[in-house]
């Protein structure tokens, strides 16, 4: 296995996951991690490029157990945010849907996981109106 | 009619194109019309909307703060309008019908007045904009769909002449039995109903305090508090994914749609309605004149309804950040709508922007549960280095 990288700073903004490492990479560490976790999901997280508000999360890679809802999910993400529940948090599967908040990590793996063997999800806030 | 013509049309009146004559239907807030044969009652609906706009001159915000919004209130005035929209369903009626030049009725009248733009009217933009600094956003600063209807939830606690419960769903879900706790607060007061222990358990999780705080009312007829039912969504990153498009259309197909309120890329908008492929819309990007009441509290009206007809977009030009909003005067109005909702999802003509559960799963009723947990359950399954 490749070392491991203890940055204690978020990663730094620039490329998202799947540019910066190559399909088989990716493809070799899913496998790595199913067989070692044949019970969780992996998923990765990331901000949507062009959100202002809310915050980086420290990791992007997390793996789930294949029970936890979507709501849960998003729940323990919000937490870890330390967002209010007046704030606008979205996740958006694969960069295009919001997920069914009654569905499991399992069946929303089942539906939109990336050939690569993980699940891609964006999170993002709302965009703000005005004119200069 | 040749080219020349036609630019010169489109150059002068480009802006407030007339009407397009199309055998499509056309859906304004809940309504059915043929464009062909009923463009009149059209104009007339459209005309009667509340029509708010960025205003110069009005007394400044917070006693030294601006005197217009042109430029950063277009949110703002767009949450004025679907919750104008509310009100005249609460106070007038879906049916009402304005005319220009008329005495209006009382109830008009207070409505109008309700947004007036000075400081003491109870949805005015200085009520909005110095309730958005409890939001994080200072005076002047820019508004999300979410932002305003966070606002008017708190603005709408001290309308005490409309007593309407503003809901905002969260996480693009509707929990049925939360919406009914609050428009029936007389049911935990009792002790009755199946959430009563629920509503024991968690009494700060309400929709905000001020709605579990009002007392009953003196008349004991009020079962059910007007629902103004607000869903912030986010239906893309940069554009709105296709499978929402069918979704929303028949958002404005629903007898109790306030319509949405969302823009183009930095310009909002208050979606009233669609035809074919184009959302119908009222702008708030005209800067007019404030308007002062006179003495006896007659309010010139003229410039608060949109009298040209009204402007059109292609629905794929919609910006993903949105709320959907809906009116519910009665119990039986909330249930025909959840059971509207429930037959929409069951044909899938297209993804459904939110969903509509019965309760409130029970780790979201218990958050402190969750707290206890996190560190170890992520560090459990976040093992991120590998």
């Amino acid at each position: 296995m490749p070392p491991l990288e203890r940055s204690q700073r978020p990663p730094p903004p620039g490329k998202p996951f799947k540019q910066r490492k190559s399909f088989a990479t990716r493809k070799q560490e899913v496998a790595g991690i199913r067989s070692k976790f044949p019970n969780k999901i992996p998923v990765i997280i990331e901000r949507y490029e062009r959100e202002k508000f809310l915050p980086p999360l420290d990791k992007t890679k997390f793996l789930v157990p294949h029970e936890l809802t979507m709501n849960q999910f998003v729940t323990i993400i919000r937490n870890r945010m330390a967002l209010l529940p007046s704030q606008a948090f979205y996740l958006l599967v694969n960069n295009s849907g919001l997920a069914s908040m009654t569905l499991s990590m399992a069946q929303v793996y089942g539906d939109h996981q990336d050939d690569d063997g993980f699940l891609y999800m964006t999170y993002a806030s709302q965009e703000m109106f005005g004119q200069l | 009619m040749d080219a020349a013509t036609l630019t010169y049309d489109t150059l002068r009146f480009g802006e407030f194109e007339d009407f397009p004559e199309t055998s499509d239907p056309v859906w304004i807030l809940g309504r059915e019309y043929n464009a062909l044969t009923e463009k009149d009652d059209i104009l007339s609906d459209v005309t009667s909307r509340l029509w708010f706009t960025y205003r110069k001159n009005f007394p400044p915000i917070g006693g030294t703060g601006p005197t217009s919004d042109t430029g950063w209130g277009c949110m703002l005035r767009c949450g004025q309008m679907i919750l104008g929209e509310a009100l005249t369903c609460r106070h007038l009626g879906r049916d009402w019908r304005w005319s220009s030049g008329h005495k209006q009725r009382e109830e008009y009248v207070s409505i109008l007045n309700a947004f007036i733009d000075k400081k003491d009217s109870y949805y005015s933009i200085h009520q909005i904009a110095q309730m958005g600094v409890g939001e994080g956003k200072p005076i002047g600063q820019w508004y999300g769909p979410n932002t305003v209807a966070q606002v008017l939830k708190k603005l709408a606690a001290f309308d005490t002449w409309s007593r309407l419960v503003v809901h905002v769903a969260m996480d693009n879900t509707v929990v049925i039995e939360e919406i009914k706790r609050l428009c029936m607060p007389w049911l935990d007061a009792a002790g009755l109903g199946a959430c009563g222990d629920l509503a024991a358990a968690a009494p700060g999780e309400l929709n905000g305090c001020a709605e579990g705080a009002c007392a009953l009312p003196g008349d004991d007829v009020e079962l059910w508090r007007p629902l103004v039912l607000l869903i912030p969504l986010r239906l893309g990153l940069s554009d709105i994914n296709d499978a929402y498009i069918q979704t929303l259309k028949q958002c404005f197909m629903l007898p109790q749609s306030l319509g949405v309120i969302g823009g183009k890329p930095n310009s909002a908008h208050y979606f009233i309605g669609y035809v074919g492929e184009e959302l119908i819309y009222l702008d708030p990007h005209t800067t007019q004149p404030a308007v002062d009441p006179c003495d006896d509290g007659h309010v010139p009206d003229e410039t608060y309804h949109c009298q040209h007809p009204p402007c059109r977009m292609h629905i794929c030009e919609l910006d993903p950040s949105i709320a959907a909003g809906f009116f519910c005067r009665t119990e039986d109005d909330f249930d025909d709508w959840c059971m509207r909702i429930r037959r929409l999802s069951c044909h899938r003509g297209g993804l459904p922007m939110f969903e509509l559960v019965d309760s409130q799963p029970s780790h979201m009723v218990s958050v402190d549960a969750l707290n206890l947990t996190p560190g170890k359950t992520l560090s459990q399954q976040v093992s991120c280095h590998i």
